[in-house]
């Protein structure tokens, strides 16, 4: 469904993506996991619209998404929950959810949706009149989610998830993602809970210094000394 | 000194702010949402009460029907605005400073055309109920006043109402809290800048008809509005419309008074003593900055 070609990225002279190539089937999760500056968000933020590709093609369902703007590829139902959440935080949560069925195309059916998100959600209906600023660092990845499921994904990126949650927290959020793929939606899942990421995933990449370092399924991913030894510890 | 003139300066000042605060709201969103410091928002301002003079003059238009057709009309052209001369710069390093130069250079412009079409003496708006006024016990208030007053009120409750209620103006406070995430839920950052700047230039449009309601004025009359603006909204908060309001209200309470109880050239003084003031201990304002 979404293939990514030997893409290059830069940021002035800097190669932050080199020759990069993946990609993720319909209702699949795949796991993209990497270090820090590997370039995992460059990744995502490439495919999102909002960096633009050096070199290489980037297609979604046989269809070029080469410099399409970010409104264009949100509208195809690629959708990112970015790195740090980035909740509005002068809005409410119900307004950051309803901001997230912006785009015409999914605004008509906000109310559905909303109901959708409160159902998986509950204590995100209760805070729906609070600043989104003023949330628990949980409750702000819920909402994040949240909104980008008022954008009804078909591709759903998520970048970090569970970067500052409580080991509770995080669990909670993981098991969202899950049953959300279970249901079938596509999910793209950066993370660098690199064990809990491959046992929930089905094929993984690990990103290393802007190239693909190691690719396959997950499940072989773990047992592979390279990646126990870089990223388990072990 | 007597009750009386103190609340008829005090009513006079708020009708004043309540006109200050309209023509500094969009002001206030531009330099908030965009990171553009619109020099000639006051000049358009006053493009709008020369429209409004014009209109009544030759057609016989009353100002607040004029303003129907000339506020759109400032709206179609902010948008060129926009398109050809702001928009460029957004992509500078040095936004606010390229924009402030830009649009500097852009009031100057203004300035010469209004005095090559309206000339350069001073002008005011004279409907037919110019020279009526409302009585109510020892307080007297024009007719102008009034109309002036209420239109401000009506202009400032729409932008309020355009970004609570509606769906760009939500897309218009989510660019400016998280632009990022904005963008990846569809918000054309291009397009809600375009809409942000010629609403905020047809507001000033409508705050420039509701001055010269209130004042004179005449094509340098701009650079004096300006300084306004920078005081409301240093007062109010960049981006806040409530903070915009209030603060306009503060400081036309506080001109009213100086204006009536202070010899003429004391007013200005007290005006921009207080935005020194106010840059010395409050740099942010009073209140918070956003919308
Ligand atoms: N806007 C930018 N301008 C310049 N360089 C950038 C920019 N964003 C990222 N980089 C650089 O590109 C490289 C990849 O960054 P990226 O954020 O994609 O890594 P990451 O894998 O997401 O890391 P982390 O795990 O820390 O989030 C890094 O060296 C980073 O410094
Ligand atoms: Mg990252």
């Amino acid at each position: 469904m979404l293939h990514v070609d030997n893409l290059t990225v830069c940021y002035g002279q800097m190669q932050a993506l080199r020759g990069v190539s993946m990609e993720v089937s319909p209702g699949e999760m795949v796991a993209l996991i990497g270090g820090n500056g590997a370039g995992k968000t460059t990744l995502l933020n490439t495919i999102s619209g909002l960096v633009p590709p050096a070199a290489g093609t980037l297609s979604w369902e046989g269809r070029p998404l080469n410099s399409l703007s970010p409104d264009r590829i949100c509208r195809e139902g690629i959708v990112q929950v970015p790195e740090g959440r980035k909740l509005f935080p002068a809005m409410t949560v119900e307004e950051n959810l309803i901001m997230g069925a912006y785009l015409p195309t999914v605004r008509k059916q906000r109310q559905e949706s909303l109901r959708k998100v409160y159902d998986i959600f509950p204590r995100l209906a209760d805070r729906r009149r609070q600043l989104a600023g003023s949330l628990s660092g949980g409750e702000q990845q819920m909402a994040a989610l949240g909104r980008a499921l008022m954008a009804r994904p078909r591709l759903l990126m998520l970048d970090e998830p569970s970067l500052g949650l409580s080991p509770k927290a995080a669990v909670e959020i993981f098991a969202t993602i899950r049953r959300l793929n279970k249901e079938g939606l596509s999910v793209l899942l950066v993370s660098q809970e690199v064990l809990e990421t491959l046992a929930i995933t089905v094929h993984g990449y690990v990103l290393e210094n802007g190239v693909v370092a190691m690719k396959g399924p997950s499940a072989e991913l773990r047992e592979d000394p390279q990646v126990k030894m870089s990223y388990l510890g072990l | 000194m007597d009750a009386v003139l103190i609340i008829q300066s005090l009513i006079s000042g708020i009708m004043m702010g309540m006109v200050y605060a309209l023509l500094s709201v969009g002001f206030s969103l531009t330099w908030g949402v965009m990171h553009v410091i619109h020099i000639s928002h006051a000049a358009f301002g006053l493009l709008g009460a020369y429209l409004a003079y014009s209109l009544l003059e030759y057609f016989g238009m009353d100002p607040v029907v004029s303003a129907a057709v000339s506020v759109p009309l400032l709206f179609i052209v902010a948008c060129g605005v926009y398109q050809l001369l702001i928009k460029p710069i957004t992509k500078a390093k040095e936004v606010i400073v390229a924009s402030m130069i830009l649009t500097f250079g852009l009031a100057i412009i203004l300035e010469n055309v209004m005095v090559l079409i309206w000339k350069a003496d001073p002008r005011v708006l004279t409907p037919t109920y110019a020279s009526g006024a409302l009585i109510v016990g020892p307080f007297y208030f024009q007719y102008p006043h009034l109309v002036g007053f209420g239109l401000s009120i009506v202009g400032i409750t729409a932008i309020y109402l355009f970004l609570k209620k509606t769906y760009t103006g939500m897309a218009v406070r989510a660019a400016w809290q998280q632009p990022e995430a904005a963008q990846l839920y569809g918000v054309n950052l291009y397009r809600i800048s375009m809409i942000t700047f010629a609403l905020a230039v047809s507001t000033a449009g409508a705050g420039g008809i509701s001055l010269a309601l209130l004042n004179s004025f005449e094509p340098h009359s701009h650079n004096l509005w300006l300084i306004y603006l920078f005081l409301v909204v240093i007062v109010g908060g960049v981006g806040n419309v409530i903070g915009t309001a209030i603060a306009g209200l503060l400081i036309g309470v506080i001109t009213g008074l100086a204006m009536a109880f202070l010899p003429y050239q004391w007013v200005n003084l007290v005006t921009f003593g207080l935005l020194m003031i106010f840059l010395i201990f409050r740099p942010h304002g009073l209140f918070k900055q956003g919308v």
